[in-house]
């Protein structure tokens, strides 16, 4: 069963979630670069002032003291949005983090184009930049109730994690029994003529696009990828394997995201799998008031992922309609 | 400083510069320069400030690591036969820190990242009410032309670390040539007290001015630095006028008046 759009929305999940872990856990410490209230750790500063440290915005120096620090037993969450958590201090998360193989969190708000604050704040390459990196774990949840179990999740990994996190109101997608994952992706619903493989925000669009193909008689997968790494190789092979074709989405560059993860497990196994990748096309998102308008100009909307399916899947004439779906005040639906 | 203390000093600073041409000479190259210029700043931190299993020491420049390997025998870190694996395939002890380098706490190759490092772990000790351990930050003045530098000392002075100590070999050295031609970092000394640091700036081969400075740096309430004035020739006149401080080339002939030159000074 699908769960379908517009989904109740919750504010703070993931600044809620993470108090709750630093009341059971001394070690955790907080660092923001000048965002506090905006990746939520507003809560955090409020509860432990002693274990909150200001960087501001200073984003090399906070990695590299983030590692020091993590050196000496604790375990530092760093906050930021996704672009300054990630591409201004690249070099110190590698050589300060990474390679020394440290338990830092580092926790980037706002990906893709869901800021409509123009090429320097969407974080746009963020996933491909951590995949890149020896040791790095990359999670991209969808909703607040992965959000609040990733956060408790990601404590104990033994090396460094990079957690993308929407900014704002956060969709409940699933219930109280989900249970995420860091070894497993998640097959939310079972389909053989065309697989789709989500992370983040793009999962709700996938679920509806799903439902908009079943209605014209097309057997569609969905598989929630929250971590894109390490990637649970067996799931993607068992459900393409399935499939006649696979559709990856993410709101992030189709260069070196998931699509791009998914691609090379699909080439290693030989599995000769039509690929269309949803997801900015190379290119910088530009002139936007609103993200709705982005994730529709740069082919992130649920209609995209529907033409995606429908054209790898090479059927004939239009593709099914996505639905339109009203959005009351604190809900939220995928464009 | 009695004239003993200054002479056994003098003989530390030289030791590390012994083992230091006996690493690069197999190679015929190497970070020798560094050595050069760092040796007496080292000598005196290692005898007269740093504590081993107590204190911390970052190495900022990895390329100065050769400096810490060389006082690894004394400081009960290294053995002094590993010291022939210098640089060599295999070694643990490569030419530029890595995370595998023994002595120091932290290091690394990519510059300008060692103070911050040097930061999170004195910030460590204040968040745990540790007011014993104290942090020793290896830095080199052609780092300061890395912005990340002046984020960690704005930090450092904000929070009152007053746990950490830089050492800067200020040798007038970077890769294209003297700093000073490069860039303008002067003044250095009144760039960090307006930071909000004390600032020391010596003959980084005097040691007694070091000894001095250091003794102070160490009773501060807020970060200090040691601005050592050096060069990376000093200690070796049997070095060829202008040769290339930042990677040094020696071998023959040379390396055998290096080492003549050294163990005579230290007989």
């Amino acid at each position: 069963m699908l769960n379908l759009p517009p989904y109740p929305t919750v504010l703070k999940p993931y600044g809620r979630a993470f108090v709750e872990l630093a009341r059971q856990r001394d070690e955790i410490l907080c660092l923001s670069g000048d965002l506090t209230r905006q990746t939520e750790i507003d809560l955090f500063q409020e509860e432990f002032p002693e274990r909150f440290i200001h960087a501001g915005m200073a984003e090399a120096n906070m990695i590299s003291m983030a590692g020091a620090l993590a050196r000496r037993g604790f375990i530092p969450f760093v906050h930021t949005f996704g672009v300054f958590a990630t591409r201004r201090p690249l070099d110190q998360i590698v050589n300060c983090v990474a390679y020394p193989n440290l338990p830092v969190r580092i926790v980037g708000f706002m990906p893709g184009v869901s800021s409509p604050g123009g090429p320097s704040h969407q974080a746009i390459d963020d996933v491909a930049l951590m995949r890149a990196l020896p040791n790095m774990t990359v999670v991209d949840v969808a909703d607040a109730t992965e959000i609040r179990q990733a956060v408790v999740a990601i404590a104990d990994v033994p090396g460094p994690v990079y957690l993308r996190l929407k900014r704002g109101e956060i969709p409940i997608i699933f219930d109280r029994h989900h249970e995420f994952s860091l070894a497993h992706a998640h097959v939310v619903h079972d389909g053989d003529d065309v697989v789709i493989f989500a992370s983040g925000m793009m999962l709700s669009s996938a679920m509806s696009a799903a439902q908009s193909l079943e209605d014209v008689g097309v057997s569609v997968g969905v598989v929630n990828v929250p971590v894109i790494k390490p990637l649970d190789r067996a799931t993607i092979i068992e459900t393409a394997t399935r499939a006649r074709a696979v559709v990856t989405a993410e709101n992030h560059s189709i260069i070196g995201g998931l699509g791009s993860a998914v691609a090379e497990v699909l080439a290693e196994e030989g599995l000769a799998r039509r690929l269309r990748r949803v997801g900015l096309a190379d290119t910088f998102a530009e002139g936007a008031q609103s993200a709705a308008w982005l994730f529709k100009k740069y082919g992130l909307s649920t209609q995209d992922v529907v033409d995606a399916a429908w054209r790898v899947l090479e059927r004939p004439g239009e593709a099914p309609r996505a639905p339109t779906v009203a959005t009351p005040p604190g809900e939220y639906a995928p464009v | 400083m009695d004239s003993h203390r200054m002479k056994e000093l003098e003989r530390a600073a030289d030791l590390l510069r012994l083992r230091a041409v006996r690493m690069v000479a197999p190679h015929g190259f190497g970070y020798l320069g560094q050595a050069l210029s760092s040796a007496e700043l080292m000598a005196v931190t290692f005898a007269e400030a740093f504590r081993p299993g107590i204190d911390e020491l970052v190495v900022s420049p990895g390329h100065y690591i050769i400096v810490a390997y060389a006082a690894g025998p004394e400081l009960g870190l290294l053995s002094e036969e590993s010291l022939t694996s210098y640089g060599h395939d295999g070694s643990a002890l490569e030419a530029i820190g890595t995370e595998s380098s023994p002595v120091v706490d932290i290091t690394g190759g990519s510059l300008g990242q060692g103070l911050s490092s040097a930061v999170g772990l004195a910030l460590a000790a204040q968040l745990r009410h540790d007011t014993t351990r104290r942090v020793f930050a290896l830095l080199s003045d052609g780092e300061l032309e890395e912005g990340q530098v002046w984020e960690a000392a704005m930090f450092a002075a904000h929070r009152g670390l007053g746990n950490l100590v830089v050492l800067l070999d200020a040798n007038d050295s970077q890769v294209d040539g003297p700093v000073s031609t490069i860039t303008t970092l002067e003044p250095i000394a009144q760039k960090w007290e307006s930071f909000g640091w004390a600032a020391y700036d010596v003959d980084g081969h005097d040691v007694a001015a070091l000894s001095i400075a250091m003794a102070d740096a160490l009773e501060q309430t807020r970060p200090a630095i040691v601005i050592a004035r050096t060069s990376t020739s000093h200690g070796l006149a049997c070095l060829p006028e202008g040769a290339d401080g930042h990677f040094i080339k020696i071998s023959g002939d040379l390396i055998d008046a290096a080492v003549a030159e050294l163990e005579n000074r230290r007989a």
